[in-house]
C-alpha cells in the first residue's frame, strides 16, 4: 500500500477528498434520519403530551411528580409499564435461549444426516413470512371457540384426548407463553443458518483427531465444538436480546398487548397513536434505547475487533 | 462433517447397534422439529384451499375436497356486501414500494460499501460505528421526529414517501454487506486502476461494479423481504388504506370479525408469495444475505 501511495501522491491526493465526496449523501443522510431524530426524540421526553409545555406541566398536586422527568416516572413505574419490563424480561429469557437452543441442536444434528439441506430449508422457511402473516397464522392455530366447536389447531387437539380447551391467547401466563412460541417459530431459522456456518468453521482434523481418542460425540461436542463456537454463539445472543427487545408486530397483531401480554416497544406505539401521548411514547422509546444500548455496544465492538483483524 | 466420516470414527470401538440408536435419535429430534416448522404452514395452505363449510373441528387436518380458489378470489378481491376489503390493490401498493425502494438502498450501499471496504481516509472510524448504529436501533426511538420530517416534506401519507423511509433506514445493512463483499475482493485490482490514473468514481463504475452482481443479488433479496415483510414504517407512515402496503392491509383484514379463516389463510399466503417463492428458488442467497450482513464479518 505504502509503495503504491509514495508512485502515485496525486492520486492520493484526490483520495482525501472524494471518498469524503462519495459518503457525504449517506452521511447527510444518516445524520438527518438517525441522529437529528434521536436527538428530537429526547427533548420530546421532557415535554407533555402534545409537546407543547414542560413534562412537569402533566403533574397533579398532591400526587407522586418526577418534575421534568415526568414521563419517565410513567414509563419507569405505571403498572403497565411495570407489566411490559416483566414481558420482555421473559420473552429475552425464552426467547433467546429457545432459539440459539433449538438453533444449535439443528445445526448439530442436521450437519450428521444425509438431509441437512432440506431440514435447514424447512426450518428456515418461516423466516419468510412477515411477522404479520406469522401472527395470522398462529391466531387460527390458537383460536378458542366460544362455543363447543374447537377450530384451533391446539384445542382441536386437547378435545380428541378430552382435556379442556384453553384460550390460549387471553388467559394470563399462558398467553405470553403462546406469543414467545411464534417467536421462536419465526427466528430459529436465524440463529440456525449463523451457528451451522460456524459450525463448518470448526476444523475437521481436531474433530477426528478426538474422535479417534475415543472421544464419544457428546463429549466432542462440549469440549471441542462448543468452545469453538463460543464467539459466535455471544454475538448470537445479543443480536438475539436486539431484535426480541424490537419485537412489536407479534404482540401488535395477535393480542394488541391485551391481556397482560405488553412488551416496551408495543406500549410506545400504542402511547402515539391510541393515546397520542407524545411525551410518554418518547419517554419509553429512550428506554427502550438504553436497553438496547449494552447489547448493541457488545456487538459493535466485536464488528470493529473484526475490522483490526482485517 | 459428513455422515460418513462420524460412522467411521463411531465405527470399530462401539458396538454397531449403539450407533444405529444414536443416529435414530438424531433423525427423532429432526424430525419432530420439522413438524413443529411445518405444521402452521401446512395449515395455512390447506385452509386456504377449504370453503367455510370445511373450517371446522371434525375436518381439521383433512385435505380440501377439491381445489377451491374461492377463499383466493375472495381475499384478492374482496367482497363488497360483506365488507371485505381486497388485498389486491395492497399487493400492487408492495410492489411499487418494494421495488424501488429495494433498488435504491442497493445502489447507495453499494457506492458506501466501496467507499469504506477500499478507502481509508480520515472519519471513515466516525462514519462505521454510525452505520452500525443504524442498524441495530429500535425504529420506535426515531418514529416521532420521522413522522413531522415526512410531513415537511410532503411524503406522509404516501408510497413515495414510504419508499424514502425504507431506502434510508436500509442504507446501514446495505452498506455492511457490501462493504463485507468488497473486502473480498483484492485490493491490487484497485490499486491496478489507481495506478492506471482510473477516477476515483471511475474504479467504482469500470472496476467494482460490473462485478458486483453477486452482492447486488444477496444485498436485493435481503432488502426486498425485509421491505416486503415491515409492518411498523407500513402502519405508521401511510393510514389511507388506499396506500398501505399489504402487511397493514392483510392486519386489518384479520381484525375483522366478519372474515372466515379460510379466508383470511389465503390472504396470508398472497402476502407471503413473493418472498416464500424468492425463498424457495434463491435462498441459498437468501442466507448468505443474512451471514453477511449479521455480524460474520
Amino acid at each position: 500500500m505504502s509503495s503504491v501511495d509514495d508512485r502515485v501522491p496525486k492520486i492520493m491526493k484526490q483520495g482525501r477528498v472524494a471518498p469524503w465526496l462519495y459518503v457525504t449523501p449517506a452521511l447527510i443522510v444518516m445524520s438527518f434520519f438517525i441522529v437529528y431524530p434521536m436527538i428530537s426524540t429526547v427533548l420530546l421526553s421532557f415535554r407533555n403530551a402534545d409537546s407543547t409545555l414542560p413534562a412537569s406541566a402533566a403533574c397533579v398536586a398532591g400526587q407522586p411528580c418526577w418534575g421534568i422527568f415526568e414521563n419517565y416516572r410513567y414509563a419507569l413505574t405505571s403498572s403497565i409499564m411495570l407489566t411490559a419490563f416483566r414481558n420482555n424480561l421473559l420473552w429475552i429469557l425464552l426467547m433467546v435461549s429457545g432459539t440459539v437452543a433449538m438453533g444449535l441442536l439443528i445445526a448439530v444434528l442436521a450437519d450428521r444426516v444425509r438431509y441437512e439441506k432440506t431440514a435447514k430449508a424447512i426450518i428456515f422457511l418461516p423466516m419468510a413470512i412477515s411477522f404479520v402473516g406469522a401472527g395470522v397464522i398462529w391466531k387460527f392455530m390458537y383460536d378458542y371457540g366460544s362455543g363447543k366447536i374447537q377450530i384451533g389447531l391446539l384445542n382441536a387437539i386437547l378435545k380428541t384426548v378430552e382435556a379442556p380447551a384453553v384460550s390460549w391467547l387471553t388467559q394470563p401466563g399462558i398467553n405470553i407463553l403462546a406469543l414467545i412460541v411464534v417467536g421462536i417459530w419465526m427466528w430459529t431459522g436465524f440463529c440456525m443458518t449463523i451457528l451451522a456456518a460456524a459450525l463448518k468453521g470448526v476444523p475437521t482434523e481436531i474433530l477426528e483427531a478426538a474422535r479417534v481418542d475415543g472421544a464419544t460425540e457428546w463429549r466432542v461436542f462440549w469440549r471441542i465444538i462448543l468452545p469453538v463456537i463460543m464467539p459466535t454463539i455471544a454475538v448470537v445472543i445479543t443480536t438475539m436480546i436486539i431484535n426480541v427487545l424490537k419485537i412489536f408486530d407479534i404482540v401488535y397483531v395477535m393480542t394488541g398487548g391485551n391481556y397482560g401480554t405488553e412488551v416496551i416497544a408495543n406500549r410506545m406505539y400504542l402511547e402515539m397513536y391510541s393515546s397520542f401521548q407524545s411525551g410518554r411514547a418518547t419517554a419509553i422509546a429512550i428506554v427502550l434505547i438504553v436497553v438496547i444500548i449494552p447489547a448493541m455496544i457488545y456487538n459493535i465492538r466485536r464488528f470493529q475487533e473484526q475490522e483490526a483483524m482485517r | 462433517m459428513t455422515a460418513n466420516s462420524f460412522e467411521l470414527a463411531q465405527g470399530p470401538a462401539k458396538p454397531p447397534r449403539k450407533i444405529h440408536w444414536g443416529r435414530v435419535a438424531i433423525y427423532v429430534v429432526l424430525i419432530a422439529a420439522a413438524v413443529f416448522y411445518l405444521l402452521p404452514v401446512y395449515l395455512l395452505i390447506i385452509t386456504g384451499m377449504k370453503s367455510f363449510a370445511e373450517v371446522s373441528l371434525a375436518r381439521m387436518w383433512d385435505l380440501p375436497s377439491g381445489l377451491h380458489f374461492d377463499s383466493y378470489i375472495k381475499a384478492w378481491f374482496g367482497k363488497e356486501s360483506e365488507g371485505i376489503r381486497g388485498l389486491s390493490n395492497n399487493f400492487m401498493n408492495s410492489v411499487y414500494l418494494a421495488v424501488p425502494a429495494t433498488l435504491g438502498s442497493a445502489l447507495l450501499g453499494s457506492m458506501n460499501g466501496y467507499v469504506l471496504a477500499k478507502w481509508k481516509f480520515r472519519g471513515s472510524d466516525v462514519l462505521f460505528p454510525l452505520i452500525l448504529f443504524g442498524m441495530f436501533i429500535p425504529y420506535q426511538s426515531i418514529l416521532i421526529p420521522l413522522v413531522q420530517t415526512l410531513q415537511r416534506m410532503h411524503l406522509y401519507g404516501s408510497i413515495p414517501g414510504l419508499i424514502f423511509v425504507h431506502i434510508v433506514y436500509g442504507i446501514p445493512i446495505t452498506t455492511l454487506i457490501f462493504r463485507n463483499y468488497y473486502a473480498g475482493i483484492p485490493t491490487e485490482l484497485v490499486e491496478a486502476s489507481k495506478i492506471d490514473g482510473a477516477s476515483f468514481l471511475g474504479i467504482y463504475r469500470h472496476v467494482l461494479f460490473p462485478i458486483s452482481m453477486p452482492g447486488f443479488v444477496v444485498v436485493m433479496i435481503w432488502q426486498f423481504q425485509s421491505v416486503w415483510n415491515d409492518f411498523l414504517f407500513g402502519v405508521i407512515v401511510t393510514s389511507r388504506p388506499a396506500v398501505q402496503p399489504i402487511t397493514v392491509a392483510l392486519n386489518n383484514m384479520a381484525g375483522s370479525y366478519i372474515v372466515e379463516w379460510n379466508v383470511q389463510m389465503a390472504g396470508s399466503i398472497l402476502a407471503a408469495l413473493p418472498t416464500l417463492l424468492v425463498f424457495i428458488f434463491l435462498g441459498r442467497y437468501f442466507m448468505r444475505g443474512l451471514l453477511a450482513g449479521s455480524l460474520k464479518g
